[in-house]
């Protein structure tokens, strides 16, 4: 089953990093614009754009008929789904399959059985491998509250159909634990259209610790290494990086070989990411499956060497992986930056605003994946992320020390941005010394958004001298004072 | 010329003369010559400030200039004065109750003429995949709740209005 021409089911930053793949892999493509959406530069990669409708853009991208429609029409042989979306929709790979057009992912079985963090967790568990202490709601509704209890405080909640930190509580003390469970329901309920919850103990100060493993569906797996992804604010994920600093090789190998073992027990295809708890004392247990790319697989890229994109386009193709276990190096270091629209100083908020200026970091070992124009417009229809700075060094000070200097030259003016609170956390002197939780942002939140030196004059100045009417109403006054001689230098 | 800028949430006055041979800038902290120069970059000036020159990026947007100096970037907030001197009035703020952030009405739990106690649920709203309770501030009576089930809504939006509290 070749593929010749390819419909990305994306926007932004990551449907224009896989068009730049699959047309440098010589494929016809195209990508997917809602009616009210502005130009993108996944749009000026792509052969054709073809548009979708729907109340909002959000509901487009997720409307499986239309997707499946447009692929049909304009020819397509697969579609990318990208990460998000319907990325992880097993009824969205089952409707193209029976059109007989290929998705570049798993099955849609494994979709279903990874979607499902209570079954996955069952699964992973019946196989062996270590998972968390835990209460799922399934087993016994009627007991569940008396069963959550039981794991002990303090304990996480989450949806069972969840995914990106969505619907997560912590439950620090029993008082609130029936209130936190019907609030968490009712988020599981609007996000997922299912209420179903499970609960495990919250592992104090861990970190996540993911390993990108790679498929062929024949029984052939690989993995590409891990990546350390604790910082992360409202659970989610803003620094990552490749290799984590907190692992000995011994552990290395542990964790990496048990992430490739899990996807050899579900017979994995295409790209996947087996996310992992990491406590302080060095155990680890499995928290989910990811089958899909993830946005931080960029950094897996820097150390390896490989696309894995086209490692997808490949497997999707029926060409296989294209290296062995031992073929995949970890060279260096790399550390990703999540560009957000974001005011880090109010607890997140995202911003909207205008692009009035974009000016990007390039240089040696610098990647920008980006899904921004200067002069388009953020709001607030999509996810905050405007783009991921990527860069790789020799080490892991050195990679700092790059990534650093790349921030500080990123100029996006218009919309405030998170680009200062990101410099922040690499200047950390935790962060140096890879002393880090997924904790981490909110323990240290007053000292990095601490303002700097005070520059407050030179701004003043600078907003003054740029406001024209200003400069012209000061200039009038001496020329009026000449005029009536009244002004001597 | 006077213009009050709002930067990292605080509030300067400064005041903008020509002392025929250079730009002044009149800060509380005394008076600042000061020079901007474009450098053919887009948005690429020299800032002179106090005879000490550095490179800055700068682009005016409609309430807000933003700066990138010494790898940080600055938002410089315009304070119109005149919105300054209203602020502080109008109705109470007790009486309003006003969006934290944008987000998405899940639910209104009350409706115009409806007699509530302190601490009643008035709507849920959801910001950023949290789910937030939004409370009465005091009893009272509902005058407005501007939002339906399901609508989005901006940073300082009203999302719910009390009925002004009889003297």
């Amino acid at each position: 089953m070749t593929i010749s021409k390819l419909l990305v089911a994306n926007r932004g930053e990551i449907a224009a990093r896989v068009l730049r793949t699959a047309k440098a892999r010589g494929l016809a493509t195209a990508v997917l614009r809602h009616t009210s959406e502005q130009e993108g530069p996944a749009h000026r990669i792509a052969d054709e754009v073809v548009t979708i409708e729907g109340a909002t853009p959000v509901v487009a991208y997720l409307d499986i008929p239309q997707i499946v429609e447009a692929a049909q029409r304009i020819g397509a042989d697969a579609v990318h789904p990208g990460y998000g979306f319907l990325s992880e929709n097993a009824a969205f790979v089952a409707a193209l399959e029976k059109v007989g057009v290929t998705f570049v992912g798993p099955t849609s079985e494994v979709i279903d059985l990874m979607g499902d963090k209570i079954r996955a967790r069952a699964f992973v568990e019946g196989r062996g491998f270590p998972v968390a202490p835990s209460a799922i709601e399934d087993d016994d509704p009627a007991t569940f509250v008396e069963r959550s209890r039981a794991v002990g405080y303090p304990l996480l909640i989450k949806p069972s159909a969840g995914g990106g930190g969505k619907g997560m509580r912590v439950v620090r003390d029993d008082s609130n634990l029936e209130s936190e469970i019907e609030t968490a329901r009712r988020e599981g309920e609007r996000y997922f259209g299912d209420g179903r919850l499970f609960v495990e103990c919250y592992i104090e100060r861990p970190r996540h610790i993911e390993v990108q493993v790679m498929g062929d569906g024949q029984g052939n797996v690989v993995h590409f290494w891990e990546r350390e992804c604790s910082i992360q604010r409202r659970f989610q994920k803003i620094i990552e990086e490749t290799p984590s600093p907190a692992l000995t090789p011994e552990q290395r190998d542990e964790i990496c070989e048990t992430a490739a073992g899990i996807a050899c027990a579900v017979n994995y295809r295409g790209a996947g990411t087996v996310e992992f708890i990491y406590a302080q004392d060095g155990s680890f247990y499995f928290l989910e499956m990811n089958t899909r790319l993830q946005v931080e697989h960029p950094v897996t890229e820097m150390v390896t060497g490989f696309d894995l994109v086209a490692e997808q386009l490949r497997i999707a193709a029926g060409e296989g992986l294209s290296a062995a276990q031992a073929d995949i190096p970890q060279n260096g270091h790399s550390i990703e930056l999540r560009i957000c629209a974001e005011d880090a100083t109010a607890d997140f908020r995202p911003a909207i605003g205008d692009i009035l200026l974009l000016d990007e970091p390039r240089g040696e070992a610098v990647r920008v994946d980006s899904g921004i124009l200067g002069g388009g417009k953020v709001t607030t229809d999509f996810d905050p992320m405007l783009s991921k700075l990527i860069v790789h060094a020799d080490d892991r000070a050195q990679a700092i020390a790059r990534a650093r200097e790349a921030v500080q030259n990123y100029v996006i003016l218009g919309v405030t941005t998170n680009t200062g609170y990101l410099d922040a956390i690499l200047a950390h002197p935790d962060f140096a010394s890879g002393d880090v939780s997924t904790g981490f942002l909110a323990e240290q939140a007053e000292t990095l958004t601490t303002p700097g030196k005070d520059v407050s004059d030179l701004l003043m100045a600078a907003a003054a001298l740029s406001d024209e009417r200003l400069v012209n109403d000061v200039m009038q006054i001496p020329e009026m004072h000449r005029k009536m001689g009244g002004w001597r230098n | 010329m006077q213009r009050i800028f709002q930067i990292n949430g605080e509030e300067a006055e400064c005041w903008l003369s020509h002392d025929g041979s250079e730009m002044v800038l009149n800060t509380p902290d005394g008076a600042i010559p000061c020079q901007l120069d474009p450098i053919g970059t887009p948005g690429g000036y020299v800032l002179r400030v106090r005879g000490r020159a550095q490179d800055v990026r700068l682009a005016v947007g409609p309430d807000a200039t933003f700066v990138h100096l010494n790898g940080k970037t600055y938002a410089v907030r315009r304070v119109d004065p005149a919105e300054r001197l209203a602020g502080n009035e109008g109705s109470a703020a007790s009486d309003r109750l006003v969006a934290p952030m944008p987000g998405v009405v899940v639910s209104v739990n009350v409706k115009p003429g409806d007699q509530i106690e302190e601490g009643q649920p008035l709507l849920v709203i959801e910001s950023m995949k949290l789910e937030t309770s939004l409370i009465a501030p005091r009893g009272g009576v509902v005058a407005e709740i501007p939002f339906a089930e399901g609508d989005s809504f901006g940073l300082k939006a009203t999302l719910a209005l009390l009925a002004p509290e009889e003297e």
